[in-house]
This record gives C-alpha cells, sequence and structure tokens, in this order.
C-alpha cells in the first residue's frame, strides 16, 4: 500500500489501510506484519486448524456469517490479488463463487474482473465505460451452457450453446451502457479494468 | 485404456534433440516466463502470435542483461510471426522481417483466437517437422484478462489429441484426456510441489490418482462442490484416471 502512495510516510498510510481482520491459516503473514496490525487493534482469527479449505473461502464465510454490525441484505465481496499467480489457486477462487452462488462475490485483478451470473436470474449488467471494458466474455466453467442469449455485445448469442471444447465466448467486446444475459447454466462475465 | 506419460523435460537446460519430442515454442502477448530461453532451446520451430513478437523484441534481451540487445535479438529471432497483426508494433514486424521470418497475416479470420491460428498452423503446416510426437509449448499462455486465459483454456479442449502446455512465470497447465491413463513424472529440480486437478467445462463424475498429498479415489469433482486445488505432490510419479478431460496444473519453482 505504501508505494501507492509514494509521497506520503509509508508507517502513516500502514495506519490509514489498517485491515479489521486477519484471518486464514497463517502460514504465510510474516511475524513484524502479524505484530504491527495487531498492536493496532487488528482482530487476529487464526483457522489454521483447518486444512480443507481455502484462506478465500473462510474469509467468505467470515463475512457472511459473523461480521458484526453489517448490513448483509445486500452485501457485495470485493477480492483483491484474485487472479493470476498459480492457476490452482485462481481455479480454487472460482470455485468460491460457485459454492457461495447466492452472494454477490466479485474478484479483481489489475487487468479484469470476473463474477458468477447465476442461471436462476435474468442478468442486467450497466456498463462503467470509464473505468472497464470494452474488452469481455462469457465463460461456462462447470458445464455445458445448453442456451444463452445476450443483448449488448458485438457478438451477441442468441439461444447460443456454449462449452469448452466448442464455442466459449472470448474477445467480446460491450456495445453501448447495457448488456443482458440469460443462461440455462451458472456463467462467468469477465471484463476488462482500464484504471 | 493404453498410458499416457508426461514430464516436463522442456524445463531442464539443455537442447537435446535426439529426444522422441519435437517441441514447438509458441509466443503469446504476455510478460515473457523467465525460462523462455530454455523453452526456446528445446523448440524446433518457434512462433510468435502477434503482439508476441513485441515481447521478444522487447523482453528477450531483459533476460540477457549482460549481451547486446540487438545480439539477443538476432539469436532470439522467431520462424513465424502469425495471427490478425493488431498488436505487433511495425518496427517489431520490420526488424523480424528482414531477418527472414515468415509473416503469416491472418487478419481476415476474426472468429479464432491468435493462439488456435498458431496451434492449427504447427499442427498442419509448419514444414520438416516430424509430428509423430508433437508438444507446443505456449509461452505467456496465462494471467492478464481472464477472457484471454479462459480461450487459451479452450484450445487445449478443441484440440485434445495434441499435447499443449500452457505456461506462466508461476505454474503449468495441460489436458489429462479422459481417454488414457496418465503417467506424470515430476521434475522436482523445476517444478512443485503445488499442484491440483481442474475439471473445467463439466463434472467429473470419477476420477482415481496415486502420488498426491490429498489422493482422489473414484471421487467426484465439479465447481461448486469439490475442486483439487493446493495439493502437493508426493514423490516422482503421480497417476491419474477420470471419467472427463481434466486440467493439470503445478507450480513452477524456477
Amino acid at each position: 500500500m505504501p508505494l501507492l502512495f509514494p509521497r506520503d510516510d509509508a508507517i502513516d498510510v500502514r495506519h490509514r489501510y489498517k485491515p479489521d481482520i486477519i484471518k486464514g491459516d497463517m502460514d504465510s503473514i510474516r511475524t513484524e506484519v502479524l505484530d504491527f496490525y495487531t498492536n493496532l487493534g487488528t482482530k487476529v482469527v487464526d483457522e489454521s486448524h483447518d486444512q480443507d479449505t481455502t484462506d478465500l473461502r473462510k474469509c467468505v464465510a467470515y463475512v457472511r456469517d459473523l461480521a458484526p454490525n453489517l448490513d448483509k441484505s445486500n452485501l457485495c465481496i470485493l477480492v483483491a490479488g484474485a487472479l493470476g499467480g498459480r492457476f490452482d489457486h485462481e481455479a480454487g477462487n472460482i470455485n468460491v463463487l460457485y459454492r457461495f452462488s447466492t452472494i454477490r462475490i466479485i474478484l479483481l485483478s489489475d487487468d479484469c474482473l470476473i463474477y458468477l451470473l447465476p442461471r436462476t436470474h435474468h442478468h442486467e449488467i450497466h456498463i462503467q465505460s470509464s473505468v472497464e471494458g470494452p474488452h469481455c466474455g462469457l465463460i461456462p466453467i462447470g458445464m455445458t451452457s445448453v442456451s444463452t442469449t445476450t443483448t449488448g455485445l458485438q457478438w451477441d448469442l442468441t439461444n447460443t450453446e456454449m462449452r469448452f471444447g466448442d464455442m466459449v465466448s472470448t474477445s467480446n467486446l460491450v456495445q453501448g451502457e447495457k448488456i443482458t444475459v440469460q443462461s440455462s447454466s451458472d456463467l462467468l462475465w469477465t471484463i476488462s479494468i482500464k484504471m | 485404456m493404453d498410458v499416457m506419460s508426461h514430464s516436463s523435460t522442456f524445463l531442464l537446460p539443455g537442447n537435446d534433440h535426439s529426444s522422441s519430442v519435437t517441441y514447438a515454442l509458441v509466443v503469446l502477448n504476455q510478460r515473457l516466463p523467465r525460462f523462455t530461453p530454455i523453452l526456446w532451446n528445446h523448440a524446433q520451430v518457434r512462433v510468435c502470435a502477434d503482439g508476441g513478437a513485441n515481447r521478444l523484441f522487447d523482453e528477450m534481451p531483459l533476460l540477457f542483461p549482460r549481451d547486446d540487445a540487438i545480439d539477443v535479438r538476432h539469436r532470439y529471432k522467431p520462424d513465424i510471426i502469425k495471427g490478425d497483426m493488431d498488436s505487433i508494433r511495425t518496427e517489431v514486424l520490420d526488424f523480424y522481417t528482414n531477418l527472414g521470418t515468415k509473416v503469416v497475416d491472418e487478419s481476415h479470420d476474426q472468429d479464432t483466437t491468435d493462439l488456435r491460428k498458431c496451434v492449427a498452423y504447427v499442427r498442419d503446416l509448419a514444414p520438416n517437422l516430424d509430428k509423430s510426437n508433437l508438444c507446443i509449448l505456449v509461452a505467456g499462455a496465462l494471467g492478464g484478462r481472464f477472457d484471454h486465459e479462459a480461450g487459451n483454456i479452450n484450445v487445449l479442449y478443441r484440440f485434445s489429441t495434441i499435447r499443449i502446455i500452457l505456461l506462466s512465470d508461476d505454474c503449468l497447465i495441460y489436458l489429462l484426456p479422459r481417454t488414457h491413463h496418465h503417467e506424470i513424472h515430476i521434475q522436482s529440480s523445476v517444478e512443485g510441489p503445488h499442484c491440483g486437478l481442474i475439471p473445467i467445462g463439466m463434472t467429473s463424475v470419477s476420477t482415481t490418482t496415486t502420488g498426491l498429498q490429498w489422493d482422489l479415489t473414484n471421487t467426484e469433482m465439479r465447481f461448486g462442490d469439490m475442486v483439487s486445488t493446493s495439493n502437493l505432490v508426493q514423490g516422482e510419479k503421480i497417476t491419474v484416471q477420470s471419467s472427463s478431460d481434466l486440467l493439470w496444473t503445478i507450480s513452477i519453482k524456477m
């Protein structure tokens, strides 16, 4: 975080950007980092006994169940640093979207964002063109999507089947301000970030 | 069911062209993995997909900081530049054209990705290449825009009878077709121990493995439920058999 504010004092930046919680199996956090934030009042929840679930899954479950004083009626969980790096980590993070399909969870990297479009809904995606797009895609990660229909894309789909091994909508382009998507399967929506 | 053997010998230094495997290298438009020179030395044909030529031009000299940049660019000259040509810089195109690189402009074909064009080229047209045991190495295949990454993974599924390895600095991915019993020989000096088996595109009703920290035994895997990630290789040989095509991924430690 101090690198993103090169003109500010590093310690000041770290005080301003203090997490509420540090949670996980604690096998990566450096001791001096843990001490620094503990001294500032950050709550530490050590889940090292639980080796069956990923760090992201633990954190999503925490926000969903235990975060105090949080109005969860319209909750959206933003996940920074979710993509790139080891592919098995990335796949595990994507699987968290499918496991918690009733919670809005957005995976973010420098280049793009991803979220789930559950098959249970007709989706309207309002494009913030100053910060995202135009490159986008619809990805049937977990299963064949027998039928998908879209509006607002350069290459719209009309009851189109999508599956790995055949057609997957990648390198598509948003046109205009609103995209609609309806599909017989859960899909991943992805759009480039232009910040 | 036949056994299909896998080994990441392409990550080991040396250019043992007596090996029975014919390697081709495709360079995509992402940051070059730091071990790209090792892949290059194993390859008998080297293809840049459009903007991949920019990466080769800009970044190969950075991997040889003590050498003259122009010398490095001469040494690492692609045989082919192919794609829709909307990313490659003019000076890069001219540089390699002047050195004899063949340029195949596919800008008329907007329906297929650059990687798909390059794989089809290597499979069908690459002259003088013994393709009986072909393996296509793809550098810069992961990271960046997720739709690009998904499109690259889809190329593995579309060309499921060709060995294609997607590589980044951090890991590699390849397809394990359901038609075979797989033996993966681990090169522990350059890869592992972190690994996973990912059922992209469909549920895998039954997978059985040996040699992993958390082996599977007729285990079902699907997105929304169990997917084998953050697994660990134990020892030198992994075996995998599955009712569906799976992606194998392992970390790279170079």
